[in-house]
């Protein structure tokens, strides 16, 4: 009654195919990608470090990760994304609105562990309303999270009428977010746990597999029978989730809740996952392209403040940067293809 | 459209194209008259495509010469080859959707003043140049609205706006049902009457022994020979393509198999699609789905598999098969190879062994995807002979022959499939891929998969199929045992939907 898989069941015994045959030209090309960001990330550092003595002290450091930490939270999940093909625009308002409730639980005499999952979940809720609009009904993400840029920072002005939010925040709960283990800070340590835990997610799991797939080919993955819509809502869930993580972080390290935080973050974010290396029509890319990208992005910043150049400066580079990334990255495709 | 006749409307002398690792063109030869229609065959790769790209203008020659009408040209860019007379209509129909048949038609040379567009101007020339090829569609409908077979015509006929002396048709017949063949081949007799010259490329031998006036065999770059199609047989011409040593299709062979069946479909119903009734297949049976374009095979298999909605009555093993979606067809024991394998059947950007095993993931822990995706994979991909430098190659580099079997593959992987649904499985195939393509199903049939067979070559279903059951106008009207009737029987069926 089967289609013949008998040669399957006796495949391990005899080792077809041998150790797997590492393949050179598109896993080369891969490697050159993400090689390629590493190289200029640690020359950026090298050259940092000559132009600014202060660049290379554990002062610095810290303060490096942890400004880089929560924006590299929310791009890890918005890499699930657009590994899907997906996009999502509303990670900064879902933030905000994480960080505010947090703050009011807490407040309302809430357990702080409670008030961070009741935000936790209010953000993957959100995400998978958004997500579920757009894999149920064919809506395009880039709609429905704009949709909820726009409705969620609303609904965040209107808990607090637009004013900030806190008062009595535990000591433990500031230590999350501010606090230190030596000279690390928590938020980094968070930071590199939850890039750890989405690759081995996307590599490790029949899920990660599934993000690929959708990404590459929803049609076709929808004829091989996959569950599209409920990975496609998933992945939106996900990024809420983390987005809400990254606002309960900085309302513990400011201890109160900002409404009008995480502006503009969504940008960001997806600006750290291209330059990552992640394609933004889905099926290609993964986290440590978009860890690195997060870490060289918040050292450029760094830099420019250490040599003193202001603000509208950093964005000429950054967004310089990122085309510089993308042509990059096209040029190393096509010799890949080639190949 | 004058010309001495004994001078080659085109001559192409001596072509060579290397590309990295292969030489695709090999001293290729081909010598086109005015007023034929001339035939260019070979299998996949052996270089049509490239000598086409090199006639338009695409690519480069890195040797050998090229002759219009006796003066030699170099055309250096496709607007080169354009503004020689050259158009190529290649088979996905360069026609941008979303304009008009008017804008199409006299895209890059509307008639205009200053910055502004003569529409009527415009309308009037789209107008000559539709009615020269016989369409009787509306000059200011979108092409997207179009059925495939008037967006063809609109091709040729844009071709004609810009007074092509040569077209190139690259599989016209590929996309087309066979009344709208027939319509399509009208034209081109008529085009050829003018003087200007065809060169048609296909698959299908009935075709090119119907259209063509000569014929150019190439093998793996280099031209085998020219020959006259009246007076050479079809078999010769196969013999030519596919050189010696490869095995020809055969006729089915041995009796049907018999005993209780295992898809049994009392009625499926698609409102003004499809109303088919009465359909079983067993165990170890390949089913053929014969019928015009558009006469409600993919629709069949489609509704069948969940993937459009549709009243479906019938039963699996017995059971009342109920499915909604191609999620619950999948754990049902269904398989669909569909229509399109670049669109529906493959993940293009992940690699052949990815691809392979995405089916069968979905079991507990739910752990180390790729790892079990090899285990489970690659005696499936040996057991079919995917031919791929390893498994984690890009299936989108892969031949067409090889790309279909990973689709395949990825069901077997599965593992559990109880009737596979094929839907146009050998689209763009060269003759050995279909004939290795066929062997492979035919080796699951006989495991005790029941298959549905759905293709428009005729005898493909005739040489594969154990039973053919022709569909009209969205019903079955009759059904065939290949064994006993006669082809044109059943093509006469095809066509008319009643039996002679």
């Amino acid at each position: 009654m089967t289609a013949s898989t008998s040669p399957a069941a006796t495949a391990p015994a005899t080792g077809p195919a041998g150790g797997p045959g590492r393949p050179r030209g598109r896993f080369g090309a891969d490697l050159i990608v993400r090689f390629n960001l590493l190289i200029v990330f640690l020359a950026l550092c090298v050259v940092a470090t000559l132009l600014a003595p202060e660049f290379l002290t554990t002062q610095n450091m810290a303060n490096l990760l942890q400004q880089s930490a929560l924006t590299g939270i929310v791009a890890i999940g918005m890499t699930l994304v657009i590994l899907t093909a997906g996009i999502d625009l509303s990670v900064g308002s879902t933030a905000a609105f994480g960080g505010m409730t947090v703050a009011l639980l807490i407040d309302k005499d809430m357990n702080f562990v409670l008030a961070i999952l009741v935000s936790l979940a209010a953000g993957a809720a959100f995400g998978a309303v958004m997500g579920g609009l757009s894999a149920y009904l064919s809506l395009p993400a880039f709609m429905t999270t704009l949709a909820g840029l726009t409705a969620i920072r609303g609904l965040t002005y209107l808990l607090t009428d637009g004013k900030p939010a806190g008062g009595e925040i535990p000591t433990a709960f500031q230590l999350l977010g501010g606090g230190f283990l030596g000279y690390v800070p928590v938020v980094g340590i968070v930071f590199v746990v939850i890039t750890v835990i989405a690759a081995l997610v996307l590599r490790g799991t029949t899920f990660g597999e599934y993000v690929y797939a959708v990404g590459s080919n929803r049609e076709a993955a929808r004829l091989s029978g996959l569950p599209v819509r409920g990975v496609i809502t998933a992945v939106f869930a996900i990024s809420g989730m983390l987005s809400a993580l990254a606002g309960v972080l900085l309302t513990s390290r400011l201890t109160i809740g900002q409404p009008t935080a995480f502006n503009g973050m969504e940008l960001d974010a997806i600006a750290a996952v291209v330059l990552g290396g992640t394609n933004l029509f889905g099926g290609r890319g993964g986290v440590f392209g978009t860890f690195v990208a997060v870490l060289l992005l918040s050292v450029l910043r760094n830099l420019c403040n250490l040599l003193g150049l202001g603000s509208y400066f950093q964005m000429v580079v950054t967004g310089l940067i990122l085309v510089v990334a993308l042509i990059l990255n096209m040029v190393i495709e096509k010799r890949g293809a080639r190949a | 459209m004058s010309g001495d006749p004994a001078q080659p409307r085109l001559h192409m002398s001596g072509i060579v194209k290397r590309f990295p690792g292969t030489l695709a063109c090999d001293a290729t030869e081909l010598s086109v008259r005015p007023g034929e229609v001339h035939c260019l065959l070979g299998e996949n790769g052996a270089g049509k495509s490239t000598l086409m790209k090199i006639l338009a203008g695409s690519y480069q020659p890195d040797g050998g010469e090229i002759r219009l009408d006796g003066q030699p040209v170099t055309l250096t860019s496709p607007q080169a080859g354009i503004a020689a007379g050259i158009a190529v209509i290649y088979q996905e129909l360069d026609l941008i959707p979303d304009l008009t048949v008017a804008q199409n038609l006299l895209l890059g040379h509307a008639p205009a003043t200053g910055p502004f567009v003569r529409k009527r101007r415009r309308l009037e020339l789209a107008r000559a140049a539709v009615d020269r090829v016989g369409g009787e569609f509306p000059l200011t409908a979108a092409v997207r609205d179009l059925p495939i077979a008037d967006q063809q015509l609109t091709a040729i006929a844009k071709a004609l706006t810009g007074d092509a002396r040569i077209i190139v048709m690259d599989e016209p017949s590929a996309t087309l049902g066979e009344n709208d063949l027939a319509k399509v081949f009208e034209v081109i007799r008529s085009l050829a009457a003018e003087g200007r010259s065809i060169v048609y490329i296909s698959h299908r031998m009935d075709e090119v022994m119907e259209i063509g006036d000569r014929a150019t065999v190439l093998r793996d770059g280099g031209t085998v020979g020219v020959y006259d199609i009246a007076e050479t047989g079809p078999e010769r011409l196969v013999a030519a393509m596919i050189g010696e040593s490869r095995e020809l299709v055969r006729p089915v062979e041995g009796a049907p198999p018999e005993g209780e069946p295992l898809l049994e479909i009392d009625s499926v119903r698609v409102p003004g699609l499809i109303d088919i009734a009465g359909i079983e297949v067993r165990p170890g049976e390949i089913v053929g789905l014969a019928g015009l374009g558009g006469a409600g095979r993919t629709t069949l298999l489609k509704t069948l598999f969940g993937v459009s909605g549709g009243a479906v009555s019938a039963r699996l093993g017995g059971t009342p098969l109920r499915v909604r979606t191609p999620a619950a067809a999948v754990k049902a024991g269904l398989a669909l190879v569909p229509e399109s394998r670049k669109e529906q059947g493959l993940m293009l950007g992940l690699s052949v062994g990815r691809n392979t095993a995405v089916t069968a993931l979905g079991r507990p822990p739910w752990l180390a995807p790729r790892r079990l995706g090899r285990r489970l994979g690659a005696p499936v991909l040996a057991d079919l002979g995917v031919k791929c430098a390893t498994p984690d190659q890009p299936v989108g580099e892969l031949s067409g022959g090889n790309q279909q079997k990973v689709v395949l593959a990825k069901w077997v992987t599965r593992g559990g499939v109880r009737v596979l649904l094929l839907d146009e499985p050998t689209r763009g195939l060269d003759v050995g891929a279909k004939a290795d393509l066929y062997r492979q199903v035919r080796r699951l049939a006989d495991d005790g998969v029941a298959v549905l067979l759905a293709s428009s070559e005729l005898t493909e279903l005739t040489a594969n199929a154990d039973r053919i059951w022709v569909l009209h106008e969205g019903r079955n009207v009759a059904c065939f045992d290949p064994r006993t009737a006669a082809e044109n029987t059943i093509a006469h069926t095809v066509i008319t939907g009643v039996t002679p």
